[in-house]
């Protein structure tokens, strides 16, 4: 029930986030013009002809609403072309900072620029009138992403602190992510703090036990324990759940384990 | 001796094609991202098997063995020299898998660390872009109940002369 609820929380808040109220301009605004213009546009099929023709004519109309540029900008992100697609972006991002800062720091995540993506978090996270963030696809605060880059960078105090900061503004247990403990454990396993490590699996289990990666990364914490009995229990039990067709992806993970390494660490103990 | 330098001076006319093609991404296909035939520079015997229709969902390509087997081929295949060194950026490699699980239509965009484009050595450039060609256990996409065309693109991180499958 916890999933579907957040599920649709999320859902709902990456949908505010591509959607913008026309009607806060005035009538016969450019603005309001090329408002209307963008959510014509977006009737028709991303990445369309007509629908970049469209973004264009609004653009020209207004050339400083900053929605026509992102959402023009996404298709070309989204299919590989990344330079055009940021040279757009960034035209929105400096219109509106406050609502596309966020966006652009995810393409920088994207691509692994762990430097470029904290700077945008941090330079978001600063504004006065910040508010909640998601990934695009909905299911992770970006807080958690500012602390997976802070980790890539191998620096995992600050890492640690920061999802720590995040999870502790939240008002109940239902805003849990379906990833946010186990994303807390990870940082502990690699910052070596291994019951710790332990205490944040167990808990992710309670919101969510269908990310097979918890289960290995648990076993790594016992493992770095020296409890290898335990940690072969969790590696077997990683290997099920990705035997699975329905486990739960966790998408934008920053470290994912992958059915090869489970498989590697059960050789490892076999032949201890 | 002849015969590298001859496919040497393809590739570098290869490459060059490849940058004045993204030039004219202004005069918009019917969907951002679609790649035409060019004589200049694509296998005439590479084929769409409904080229009204080829999907842009890259997530529906498959590669067997998934994301690993790609980088440990890559890695298998990337001859390092310590001159690629002074190059750290961005490959992004677009293509095509027609629904015969075959790759084409290969087009490379170069950007360097803060992903303003780039031209680092052609040598570099053309070895990474037979890398990837030499990639051979795509998956056409099934979507919805059926086959299709799809189109895909990878992203290769490259850092003081080292890959990383992004």
């Amino acid at each position: 029930m916890k999933i579907i609820i957040n599920t649709v929380l999320f859902l709902f808040s990456a949908f505010l986030f591509s959607q913008e109220n026309c009607f806060i301009y005035s009538e016969k605004s450019p603005e309001r013009e090329a408002c209307e213009l963008c959510d014509e546009a977006i009737k028709h099929k991303q990445g369309s002809k007509e629908s970049q023709l469209i973004f264009d004519e609004a653009i020209r109309i207004a050339p400083n609403f900053a929605w026509s540029y992102y959402q023009k900008a996404v298709p070309f992100l989204k299919r590989g072309f990344l330079n055009d697609g940021l040279k757009i972006l960034n035209k929105a991002v400096a219109l509106k900072p406050l609502e596309y800062l966020g966006y652009r720091a995810y393409w920088y995540w994207q691509y692994q620029n762990y430097d470029l993506c904290i700077k945008d978090l941090e330079t978001y996270y600063a504004l006065p009138k910040a508010y909640l963030q998601f990934t695009p696809g909905g299911e992770k605060d970006m807080r958690l992403i500012l602390s997976l880059a802070y980790a890539k960078n191998n620096n995992y105090k600050k890492a640690i602190r920061t999802i720590e900061d995040c999870i502790a503004t939240y008002e109940s247990e239902d805003d849990i992510g379906l990833s946010d403990y186990h994303t807390l454990g990870l940082l502990y396993l690699h910052n070596k703090q291994y019951d710790k490590a332990i205490e944040m699996m167990e808990k992710q289990f309670t919101v969510n036990k269908d990310i097979p990666d918890s289960y290995y990364y648990l076993g790594l914490a016992y493992k770095g324990k020296s409890k290898f009995e335990d940690a072969k229990i969790q590696f077997n039990k990683a290997l099920l759940k990705f035997q699975e067709t329905n486990y739960y992806t966790n998408p934008n993970a920053g470290f994912r384990a992958y059915l090869i390494d489970v498989q590697t660490e059960i050789d490892n103990l076999n032949n201890l | 001796m002849k015969r590298n330098i001859f496919l040497f001076l393809i590739g570098v006319t290869f490459l060059c094609s490849c940058n004045q093609t993204e030039k004219k991404s202004q005069n918009y296909q019917n969907q951002i991202g679609d790649t035409p035939f060019d004589v200049n520079l694509d296998d005439a015997n590479f084929q769409l098997c409904d080229a009204s229709n080829t999907l842009h969902k890259r997530a529906y390509v498959k590669y067997d063995g998934g994301y690993k087997a790609i980088q440990k081929e890559l890695n298998e295949n990337y001859k390092f020299q310590t001159k690629y060194n002074s190059f750290n950026g961005y490959f992004i490699i677009r293509f095509v898998i027609n629904c015969k699980d075959e790759a084409g239509r290969f087009r490379m965009e170069v950007l360097d660390g803060t992903f303003n484009l780039a031209n680092p050595s052609k040598e570099l450039q053309i070895h990474i872009l037979d890398i990837f060609k030499d990639l051979k256990k795509w998956k056409h996409p099934f979507y919805e109940g059926k086959d299709y065309d799809g189109y895909k693109f990878i992203t290769l991180k490259i850092v003081n002369g080292q890959i990383q499958l992004v």
